[in-house]
């Protein structure tokens, strides 16, 4: 980047195809050099950017690519199967069924409308994609399709990226904010190979939208505004983080207002922006009719009027040339606006047509909410809020460079960067809130370090150009030119100045270099591991690989009959439905939480009160993780307590105290008694007692929590066990018929 | 402290007991209610005299129970005498909820013993610790039964826990707490009469453009500051309530700062190591854009050295804390041609 000239000098995309045709004489010189090529300055310039995106462009990629290196191509953890498993479904039914799927084999016996309850964005490209492919005669297996979606999406991110640091800053901003982005592992967590899920997508679609939307704003052009809208339906299709789209929006609308940047060109872009956007978003079923009844949307409503408001004044102050008389009318006009919003909305929330805000929304406002009132939200590790660490593992020298990036954006200030300032401000806010919200706030800390980075190093860079071409200094414009022309008048010891530039650009390209270090360390060793196949070193170094959940889900598969039900925690419904093809009663959708807090109430009862509600429910076979022999910690066990919570929260019959000692949990022999009985620790531990899992150690040890069970001598009267697999991460119970005489 | 029973003490003392055993009961509780309305929000200052009146010389079952609060004022310790305004909301809403219920009311009774002033009452109770609430129950007969007191984890200096406390021991709902608001009543007056005074002469200079809403330095200060609290984990602060630091198991006098481990931390830690983030990048926008204005070169070269050091050691440091947190290794992937 040091070599290059400034493309953008003044500013606008049209110049730069302009400018390839006329450089000014002096550039032409130094293409003189390049004979052979014949290459004018421009273009050399031109094929380095499309190079270097290009390069981006792989390498986002590629990056993404460990987790297949590493382990296979499969999909990985929760969510994805369920989604795998729809777009299964859509590319062997067609669209219309995929649509209408009544799912009659998850939450047994209530069942579940798919079309209705889920975003189809995400299954839909794919299935576009899988479509195109064979179009083309290339005869690619779905899975594959669905396993690579994730990063082909990751790839197309960088170049919004590019044009985006374009638009708020210059072509060097955008660059960087596309390389920054590429391998940032923040973004990368969420989208490797395998990990087929929405936020997949739609991050690309929410940085899209923001990136048309700005644009629309900055030329007042309708065609931007459209293609804003249909980004941000695409986004609605996908993901339910659209709420934040349509809550940033509206919020930088307003801010533009108060700080009296209203604009005709506002004007238009907002308008199109929402009214067309929220028409779009209607189609989506899951969403429907929530943007003109859910209070999370009101503010855009409110927004929305607003800027008719502000219109209509303008008009008015137009029409009458009386000051005064105008003065008059705007107080009136506010007032009477402020107070007749008031009531609609008061109205609207008692009547119950606008629906107060979800849990979810509500906990992002006031962070301790959920952790008092929903456990499960609460009891999703995901959702936890952020310590500093984890910011430094997602972002590293990122962090460093954003507040410098900030002050370049103060320095700056324009529409643009009022927003990326906003987007990146809301979004860290909400990271911290939530751990998995930092993939929200990445596209927004990329580019605002990647104009601290591009700013600082075309300013050390102009300055070490600065003698040689003393003439063109007031040619480029900025903040570059200000400073190297306050070097040239200001400072003559011209050498110490240079090996300061020098000095600066080795530590700035020595901080990028270890960020790129960092990120390959992380994306391999920690943002690759599929989760339903574990990995862990052995006593040599070498790698054992534990593939248990899924020789669990194939015996399930192949061994029980085919309308079987299914009873586990809801972790696992999606993953035993789609790879087990099994009925279950519960799964991560988590709809109903009544339903789950029966499972809760069935897992952690004594086992006769359990095979009364697996009876109701019409369970054949329960299925439990543990983690006791291999020390696999985010075991059933570890989870009980959530189990406990979340039943104890419908049937006040569970209560969590029983389950503990002294406030702690407890699996060794000082545990509770309703502990030691209960079915889960009876699934779990049933004949663990007769194993010695480590050398030095009595019978039963578990090594995932370090001690030795309690309740070794464990008897199943209702249960018997069907299937445990090789390392007894995942065991498999059949529910016995009731007894036929008493 | 059982020295200071001394002979004259123990003379008093059942001089005291013999005169008090001619008082009848239901006077004594009449003498509380006295005493608690004359009191400040109810609570009742015992002194050694008054202890052997209405404890230790009264034959059970009393027909009332005292709560008892622990405290030092030579202790000058703040939270412990934030502890004790808690106990007197405690106080002043049992006795508010329950105004016009004798029978409740007159059965239970705040008080305080101050260590400074009456150690002789309060060395009857063996108490080691404070702050610490004993429930002088009608049957409780030795007053160094450690029975009566709160546990020691439940004491927390809320209201919420003395009111916790009295309603798993004694059978008696406290109601609803009544904490006098944030601002009395002429405060908010005066607060509101300046907001109305002030609202013309605002509206004002928003029309003109003037607010420090129109000030970009302003929002650069809190958008820097916004940064700083989140990613400094702020939230995480909040939402699970982790304290500035916390005293070492081993070595009380040796507090920790820093919490070993992935997912946790503590509050004095997030914020340095949200300062060094900032500090870094301000430094770096600085030098790249304000220091070249500066006239004098020896001071931009000084505050250029200054800042490169100051840099790097802000990096190294938090590099070194986070690898040492996590537990970390960043390794590079050379090609294995290349070993």
């Amino acid at each position: 980047m040091g070599g290059k000239q400034d493309p953008t000098a003044n500013g606008s995309p049209k110049s730069e195809s302009m400018g390839a045709k006329k450089a000014s004489p002096d550039l032409l010189n130094s293409s003189f050099s390049f004979k052979s090529l014949k290459l004018k300055t421009k273009q050399q310039e031109l094929l380095l950017r499309v190079s270097i995106l290009g390069l981006v462009y792989v390498l986002a990629f590629i990056a993404r690519l460990f987790s297949v290196l590493r382990y296979e191509s499969m999909i990985h953890e929760f969510d994805p199967y369920f989604n795998y498993r729809t777009t299964l479904y859509l590319t062997e039914k067609g669209f219309y069924e995929f649509w209408n799927w009544f799912d009659s084999e998850s939450w047994y016996p209530l069942g579940r409308i798919i079309g209705g309850t889920l975003y189809p964005g995400l299954m839909v490209t794919a299935a576009l994609i899988y479509w195109t492919l064979r179009f083309l005669r290339f005869f690619v297996h779905i899975r594959e399709v669905c396993v690579l979606t994730a990063p082909f999406f990751a790839s197309n991110t960088t170049i919004v990226a590019y044009f985006f640091g374009k638009e708020i800053w210059d072509t060097g901003a955008g660059l960087v904010a596309a390389a920054l982005i590429a391998i940032c592992p923040g973004y990368i967590s969420r989208s490797v190979a395998g990990s087929y899920d929405n936020e997949a997508v739609a991050i690309f679609a929410l940085l899209l939208t923001f990136y048309l939307f700005v644009k629309a704003v900055k030329t007042g052009s309708l065609s931007w505004a459209l293609g804003s809208a249909f980004g941000y339906f695409y986004m609605v299709s996908a993901w339910g983080g659209y709420v934040f789209i349509i809550n940033l929006v509206p919020l930088y609308v307003l801010v533009l207002l108060i700080t009296g940047r209203y604009s005709m060109r506002l004007y238009v872009a907002y308008n199109c922006m929402y009214i067309l956007g929220m028409l779009l978003a209607m189609q989506i079923r899951f969403v429907g009719f929530q943007h003109v009844q859910s209070g999370e949307h009101m503010g855009a409503m409110g927004v929305f009027l607003l800027m008719q408001v502000f219109y209509f004044l303008d008009w008015v102050k137009y029409q009458l040339n009386d000051t005064k008389l105008f003065q008059t009318f705007l107080r009136i006009t506010v007032t009477s606006a402020i107070l007749v919003g008031g009531i609609a909305l008061g109205v609207g929330t008692a009547s119950g047509y606008i629906s107060p805000w979800t849990g979810r929304f509500y906990s992002l406002l006031d962070p301790t909410y959920a952790k008092d009132h929903i456990p499960i939200i609460a009891s999703v590790s995901e959702h936890q809020p952020t310590a500093w660490s984890s910011f430094m593992f997602d972002y590293h020298i990122l962090l460093f460079l954003f507040p410098a990036g900030l002050y370049f954006c103060f320095k700056r200030l324009s529409d643009a960067t009022i927003f990326i300032v906003m987007y990146g401000l809301t979004s860290l806010y909400f990271a911290g809130v939530m751990v998995r919200l930092i993939l929200v706030a990445t596209p927004a800390v990329c580019l605002i370090s990647a104009i601290a980075v591009s700013a600082t190093v075309k300013n050390l860079t102009s300055l070490l150009r600065t003698k040689q071409k003393v003439p063109q200094t007031g040619s480029t414009k900025g903040v570059g030119s200000s400073k190297s022309s306050s070097k040239v008048t200001l400072d003559q010891s011209q050498p110490f100045q240079k090996n300061g530039a020098i000095a600066l650009l080795v530590g700035v390209f020595y901080l990028l270099s270890r960020y790129a270090i960092h990120c390959t360390w992380v994306t391999s060793e920690a943002y690759s591991s599929p989760s339903i196949v574990l990995a862990a070193r052995g006593a040599h170094g070498n790698r054992i690989i534990f593939d248990d959940y899924r020789e669990a889900y194939y015996w399930l598969r192949q061994n029980t009959p085919t309308d079987a039900k299914v009873m586990s925690w809801w972790d696992y419904g999606y993953q035993i439905t789609a790879m087990g093809n099994r009925t279950v009663i519960v799964d991560n959708n988590t709809w109903n939480n009544t339903h789950i807090a029966t499972v809760g109430r069935a897992m952690s009862s004594y086992e006769d009160e359990a095979y009364d509600i697996m009876r109701s429910l019409d369970v054949n076979y329960v299925l439990v993780v543990f983690g006791g022999v291999t020390g696999y910690s985010s075991d059933d066990i570890n989870k009980f307590l959530w189990m406990v919570r979340i039943g104890g929260g419908v049937y006040p019959v569970i209560k969590e105290p029983d389950y503990l000692v002294n406030g702690e949990f407890r699996v060794d022999k000082g545990a509770s008694p309703k502990m030691l009985n209960c079915l889960m620790y009876k699934l779990c531990y049933y004949r663990f007692g007769e194993l010695v899992t480590e050398y030095g150690k009595p019978t039963g040890y578990d090594r995932a929590r370090g001690v030795e069970i309690g309740n070794k001598d464990i008897k199943l009267e209702h249960l018997e066990e069907a299937y445990t697999t090789s390392n007894w991460i995942v065991r498999i119970y059949r529910v016995k018929p009731p007894t036929n005489r008493l | 402290m059982a020295d200071h029973t001394t002979l004259p003490h123990r003379f008093f003392l059942s001089i005291s007991l013999l005169s008090i055993l001619a008082v009848s009961q239901p006077d004594l509780t009449k003498e509380l209610v006295s005493l608690r309305s004359s009191s400040e929000s109810g609570v009742i200052r015992l002194t050694d005299d008054t202890v052997s009146k209405f404890i230790t010389s009264v034959s059970t079952p009393r027909p009332y129970s005292l709560i008892i609060f622990f405290n030092s004022i030579d202790l000058n310790s703040n939270p412990l005498q934030e502890f004790r305004r808690e106990f007197a909301f405690v106080s002043a809403s049992f006795i508010a909820n329950n105004n016009n219920r004798s029978d409740v009311a007159n059965k239970v009774f705040f008080c305080e013993i101050d260590e400074s002033s009456d150690s002789e009452a309060f060395g009857l109770f063996g108490i080691q610790f404070l702050p610490q609430i004993c429930l002088v129950d009608p049957l409780m007969e030795n007053l160094q039964d450690k029975t009566g007191r709160m546990e020691e984890e439940d004491v927390d200096g809320t209201a919420e826990s003395v009111v916790e406390f009295i309603e798993s021991r004694t059978n008696l709902t406290v109601g609803p707490l009544h904490r006098p608001p944030l601002l009395s009543k002429t405060q908010i007056s005066v607060i509101v009469a300046l907001i109305a005074i002030s609202t013309p002469f605002l509206i004002k200079k928003v029309l003109k453009g003037e607010t420090v809403l129109h000030n970009s330095r302003v929002w650069l200060f809190c958008t820097v500051l916004v940064y700083f609290f989140s990613v400094s984990g702020t939230m995480h602060n909040i939402i699970k309530g982790m304290p500035m630091f916390v005293r070492d198991h081993e070595d009380s006098n040796k507090l920790v700062f820093f919490y070993k481990g992935e997912n946790f931390q503590l509050g004095a830690e997030g914020l340095s190591v949200g300062l060094l983030y900032n500090v870094v990048g301000l430094l770096l926008a600085y030098v790249t854009n304000a220091l070249v204005r500066v006239r004098s070169v020896s001071g931009q070269r000084v505050f250029m050295m200054l800042a490169m050091v100051v840099s790097l050691l802000a990096v190294k440091k938090v590099v070194y804390l986070n690898s040492w947190k996590t537990g970390y290794e960043i390794q590079t992937y050379w090609p294995s041609s290349w070993h």
